[in-house]
């Protein structure tokens, strides 16, 4: 026999969410959503669940073992529910869109669902809000989805944000040119890189060690690109030349208000993406918040198109307190004067009507009350 | 930014090994962190804005991972025993030199691993041991010890141990011989990830400073 479940158990990693953060929530979506679609960015709403196998072959950031799986009574086939959206995204745009003139900009938002969580990000459900252009991964795409990532943080009232330039396939590509490392060591060379573990890349061996440069050149993006571009011009000998350029035209219009700061090894949420990725922070949560980049979407036919695109999970954000708005509320007492209500609300009133002659508005955590057309202080 | 820096050391051992370093590095803990008896656990030093924090070495690890200090000093035996992803280790501070080793009683009849589907170890470090085994294609049981391990066979807890060595002085007084070495280990300097960029201004120079120091105790 198992114990009866407790009334307000939920399984690990679940939580609701209650005012005020479900409302700042909401809200922060909101504003990221109507700040992309004013870029021209069109809705859309994957669904919440989709065959497994459909699912997995275009999920690059996840295998089968990520998800959450049920088999489908009514087809016998095994459902998973999405652990992102990004890949539903590429999906549409390749399959029921692929007409669409390109470049094809999409955004969309809502829950999405993982298997596990570990110790440092509890939460198995997490908000994810983001946009993509599919058809470009040129630098001028690059431009836009940074620029729109921060606009849209900064109009949902987002402070400190530290924006950090990655590099997600480089390590392969100096590998396999100037940089020659066994095939077999690449992935323990990258895996190294990213931990940042300067002790143990040097155990590598002797080709591995040039790699040691690039841990140096991480931090603040002004002196890192320098090193950045003295590795260029030593053992990458010119390999970096383009993506250097690149990189210094889309920080170039990113305001001064912006931390910018590079690693060009981090890999930490950069499983799938191509030459260029980013990750965004904020003030008042320990970790990002959201990261974006270049990758490619497979089409039906076999070949495969470059998109870029960036997403948000802004959870951690809001239960740090963010946008914790208490706005005034109004108590509305019975037989109140409903044209006078009407232009308080306009006014940013938030009222409280009451139901019976029983309701106090003081319990119902309102400011002040209407008396006749006057607002009286409770 | 005045937000404080929080640099999490660990209690024991490597604690005299790394003060050298610190200093090199020119940070100087106030007198009140020397003292014996003091119960204090957060010390401020001569940077500003800077304090230390004395905690446990898989302690350091937790609170560097979690963000609650920013950066810290801690053997890669806990580094890789955690594999905490929010963990840098960017640079390897050559101190607090040993390693992680399978110990065994001396007089213990000898035993054909390769034969073995299962073994039954007694440890600080389960990630780490059962890794390790399991390469072998061995099952590891592992009885989660937090000190003493050198007592767990000859009371019958379990026929081997996985431990630290240094000098193998505790395993002779115990009975115990050295039978397989696990990794090499050596304290290094931990930062956490997102602080490493979100304060990179103070952390990046900070990680240099030590990057040198060790360069010139290296020389010396």
């Amino acid at each position: 026999m198992t114990d009866a479940i407790a009334p307000g158990l939920l399984p690990e990693g679940l939580a609701d969410r209650l005012p005020p953060k479900a409302e700042a929530s909401a809200r922060l979506v909101r504003d990221v959503l109507d700040t992309v679609a004013s870029h021209g960015y069109r809705r859309v709403m994957p669904a919440l669940a989709e065959f497994e196998e459909t699912l997995v072959t275009r999920l690059q950031s996840a295998g089968a073992e990520d998800l959450l799986r049920a088999v489908d009574p009514v087809s016998q086939r095994t459902l998973a529910i999405r652990p992102d959206m990004t890949a539903q995204v590429g999906r549409i745009a390749a399959t029921r869109m692929a007409a669409t003139p390109r470049p094809l900009r999409l955004c969309y938002g809502g829950p999405v669902m993982k298997l596990r969580a570990d110790q440092l990000r509890p939460e198995r459900e997490r908000m994810q809000v983001g946009a993509e252009i599919i058809g470009s991964d040129s630098v001028a795409a690059a431009v836009e989805i940074v620029n729109v990532a921060i606009e849209a943080l900064q109009r949902a009232g987002v402070k400190g944000l530290t924006i950090d330039f990655t590099l997600p396939d480089l390590v392969p590509t100096l590998a396999a040119g100037p940089m020659p490392v066994a095939p077999l060591d690449v992935e323990a060379v990258r895996a190294r890189l990213d931990a940042k573990d300067a002790g143990s890349l040097v155990e590598l061996g002797a080709t591995a060690q040039p790699y040691l440069a690039l841990i140096e050149a991480t931090g603040q993006f002004h002196p890192a690109m320098d090193r950045l571009e003295a590795f260029n011009a030593g053992p990458a000998q010119g390999a970096l030349t383009e993506t250097i350029e690149a990189l210094r035209a889309i920080a170039r219009p990113i305001g001064w208000d912006i931390t910018l700061t590079l690693d060009p090894t981090e890999r930490h949420g950069f499983k799938f993406q191509s030459w260029f990725g980013f990750s965004i922070f904020a003030e008042g949560f320990i970790g990002e918040i959201g990261r974006g980049g270049s990758y490619s979407v497979a089409r039906t036919d076999g070949t495969s198109e470059p998109a870029m695109g960036f997403s948000l999970y802004p959870d951690p954000l809001i239960d740090a307190g963010f946008g914790d708005e208490a706005g005034k509320r109004l108590f509305l007492p019975i037989g109140y004067d409903a044209e006078r209500a009407n232009a308080l609300r306009a006014e940013g009133w938030i009222t409280i009507a009451a139901l019976s002659p029983t309701d106090d508005g003081k319990a119902l955590g309102c400011d002040a009350t209407l008396e006749g057309k006057g607002v009286v202080p409770l | 930014m005045s937000r404080p820096i929080i640099f999490a050391i660990p209690k024991g051992r490597v604690l005299d090994e790394a003060l050298p370093l610190l200093r090199q590095a020119g940070i100087e803990p106030e007198a009140e962190f020397f003292a014996k008896e003091s119960r204090a656990l957060r010390f401020a030093t001569n940077v500003e804005g800077l304090s230390i924090i004395r905690v446990r070495a898989f302690d350091v690890a937790t609170f560097v991972a979690h963000g609650a200090a920013q950066i810290g000093i801690v053997g890669s035996d806990v580094i890789a025993e955690f594999g905490y992803s929010e963990l840098y280790a960017p640079v390897d501070l050559a101190i607090g030199h040993c390693r992680l080793s399978v110990a065994e009683p001396a007089d213990a009849q000898p035993e054909e691993l390769s034969q073995a589907s299962h073994v039954r170890v007694a440890t600080k470090y389960p990630h780490l041991t059962r890794a390790y085994y399991e390469r072998q294609g061995i099952q590891a049981e592992c009885v989660k010890l937090n000190g003493a391990m050198e007592l767990a066979p000859s009371l019958g807890l379990s026929r081997r141990i996985v431990d630290l060595v240094s000098s193998g002085a505790t395993l002779k007084a115990n009975g115990l011989v050295e039978t397989a070495t696990i990794m090499e280990i050596s304290a290094r300097l931990i930062v956490n990830r997102a602080a490493m960029k979100m304060r990179a201004a103070e952390l990046v120079p900070m990680v240099e400073r030590f990057r040198a120091a060790v360069e010139t105790s290296r020389v010396a």
